[in-house]
């Protein structure tokens, strides 16, 4: 296993070298730069500006600066936001994200693959066209039509919960509901596929005869088995939630990553736009080994391979 | 008796579940007639699209039986209009999806080997790019017209079909019936679009349904944040963004438009879930 996570370090470094070097000419190639909106600046102060952040050098020089300034740790200098550092910013922002990202997470599995053992356990009765139906409905709605639902639900009908803003414990719960949403629907419906197949399976009845009790053999040996399909979309689906939704932060004022992260693209502001696919990058790779890892604890057959 | 019981409950339920993806079918087949009829000038009720009046911000009423937006423009016929761009959206991406993803997954799983496993890991750093990052590069070079969103949700849902395909033909490639195939001689292109391909067109259909649902949230999604369609074009999604704003006073001008949305893609959602278990050669061999 500890060769596992070392291996995986070292291919996290030539993998980051090529989504940056991807990202770096990607966003470059763009017609249009970082200062384009100010209005009617001199020529004299553009220059300035331009060779303030190197921008006037020729590409390939702009390429390796930011390669050894990468390499050091250092993501640059955000544009837009002045003086600030793309790894001060970061490190206010993603916070945030992570928080509202692991809220949503726990709802997510709490709830979305419960619903599915229910529906699975239930096949074709009322209960599992109930669950199913609700995890159809979290899946037929864009994100912001559900925010708003909530919103007006909750924040200006019953005026139960704040509708914006990131202040308290109570600011969490909208956007952490809004953001799990799709997920949970997602995690119901396919727990419910893959119990269905485990449940058919000749070891169930093999351990109902040797006296297992039903919950015991459904916990302990199908939802087990049930699991591997469920982990592997697990490991994606954390990391898009941990690196924050615009939508969701657009919606409640939440100043996280999401937001940034798109300013920072209409804005051409490239260090940002560079330092926030670096870090979603990482946690993909991130959760993939830890996938993997859980692959092996839970299906020891499976060999740990790269 | 206990037994017999419940394989009765069992086929009851099967049945309801047939009946509603027909319904759901025919729901879809609705919308489509309509987006037609209406893309070819016909008008379903008295007003056009982009006809304002008087009467401003008005809630349903029988003159208006949706209600008016803020300029006085018929929401019952701004959502009509907007079927056009809506559904020719899911079913223009869910098509994209199937070119490119089932051109890509094929030469992947009949070449296989290495190239398999360079095309393999192509898909995999195409999905550690965001998704939103690949959509504005694209919105950014091509514009964020019709053609821009279509090109763009077309990029990033292609993968998924891809990925099935290869799976599809790594596995088909080893039965006996494309030995055969080979022994008399038929060439690959001719083992690929005669033998691969209708036999892995099943599970293709239902992934295909359910891309075009999820292209149409994107796209209402997309133009909710402003990277995707903005007035005066006019999607479902556009039409619910507009009435996001007025949520607070006006709630009518989100609810009919997200409404369509959800009718239509609770529908795919119903069709695809019985297509795949009516597909799924598993199911076959209980039934």
């Amino acid at each position: 296993m500890l060769k596992l996570i070392v291996k995986r370090i070292l291919l996290l470094i030539p993998l980051l070298w090529l989504i940056a070097t991807l990202t770096f000419f990607l966003l470059r190639v763009l017609p249009g730069g970082p200062f384009d909106s100010e209005k009617n600046l001199p020529p004299e102060i553009m220059a300035n500006l331009q060779a303030k952040y190197h921008l006037d050098k020729p590409l390939p020089q702009q390429y390796c600066y930011y390669i050894q300034r990468l390499s050091k740790g250092d993501l640059g200098i955000s544009y837009k936001y002045l003086d600030r550092s793309v790894n001060d910013i970061l490190a206010s922002a993603f916070p945030v994200s992570l928080t509202l990202g692991i809220a949503a997470l726990c709802i997510a599995i709490t709830v979305g693959i419960p619903l599915g053992i229910f529906a699975a356990i239930n096949k074709d009765n009322a209960i599992d066209a109930a669950c199913i139906g609700i995890a159809t409905l979290g899946v037929s709605l864009p994100g912001f039509v559900i925010g708003a639902l909530l919103i007006f639900v909750f924040g200006i009908w019953l005026k139960l919960l704040p509708v914006a803003l990131w202040e308290s414990g109570w600011h969490i719960i909208l956007p952490a509901l809004t953001l799990a949403a799709g997920p949970t629907a997602y995690l119901a419906r396919l727990t419910r596929t893959s119990m269905l197949d485990a449940l058919n399976k000749d070891w169930v009845r093999t351990a109902r005869l040797k006296g297992q009790s039903y919950w015991q053999t459904i916990l302990k040996h199908v939802l087990r088995n049930a699991l591997v399909p469920i982990i592997t979309v697990l490991g994606p689906l954390s990391a898009i939630l941990i690196t924050g939704s615009f939508t969701v932060e657009y919606i409640y004022a939440v100043p996280g990553m999401g937001r940034f992260f798109i300013t920072a693209v209409s804005n051409r502001d490239y260090d940002l736009v560079l330092g926030t696919t670096l870090i979603f990058s990482v946690l993909l790779v991130i959760a993939n080994t830890i996938v993997d890892i859980l692959y092996h604890v839970l299906d020891p057959r499976i060999e740990i391979t790269d | 008796m206990f037994l017999i019981r419940e394989l009765k409950l069992q086929t009851n339920m099967q049945q309801t579940k047939i009946h509603l993806a027909k319904i759901a079918a025919i729901i879809i087949l609705i919308m489509c007639v309509v987006a037609i009829l209406s893309s070819l000038g016909f008008s379903f009720t008295s007003y056009s699209y982009d006809q304002t009046s008087e009467c401003i911000l008005k809630p349903p009423s029988a003159h208006h039986l949706l209600g008016t937006d803020e300029l006085g423009r018929d929401l019952l016929t701004r959502i009509i209009y907007g079927s056009q761009l809506s559904i020719s959206i899911g079913f223009l991406t869910a098509i994209i999806a199937f070119l490119v993803g089932t051109a890509y997954g094929s030469i992947a799983g009949f070449i296989g080997g290495r190239v398999d496993t360079l095309m393999m890991r192509g898909i995999d750093l195409f999905y550690a790019l965001p998704d939103l990052l690949i959509m504005i590069l694209i919105g950014i070079v091509i514009g964020r017209g019709t053609f821009g969103i279509l090109l763009a949700l077309g990029l990033v849902s292609w993968m998924g079909t891809a990925r099935l395909v290869r799976a599809q033909f790594l596995y088909l490639k080893k039965e006996e019936f494309i030995e055969a195939a080979r022994a008399c001689g038929a060439s690959s292109w001719r083992i690929i679009v005669k033998h691969l391909l209708p036999n892995a067109f099943a599970p293709i259909v239902v992934s295909l349904t359910f891309i075009v649902p999820s292209a149409i949230l994107a796209e209402s999604t997309l133009s909710f944040i402003g990277l995707g369609l903005s007035p005066p074009a006019c999607s479902w999604g556009t039409l619910a963004s507009e009435g996001w704003r007025a949520l607070r006073t006006e709630p009518h001008l989100i609810l009919w438009p997200s409404l369509a949305i959800f009718i239509v893609v609770l529908s795919f959602n119903f069709l695809g879930d019985t297509l795949a278990d009516k597909l799924d050669p598993k199911n076959k061999l209980i039934n």
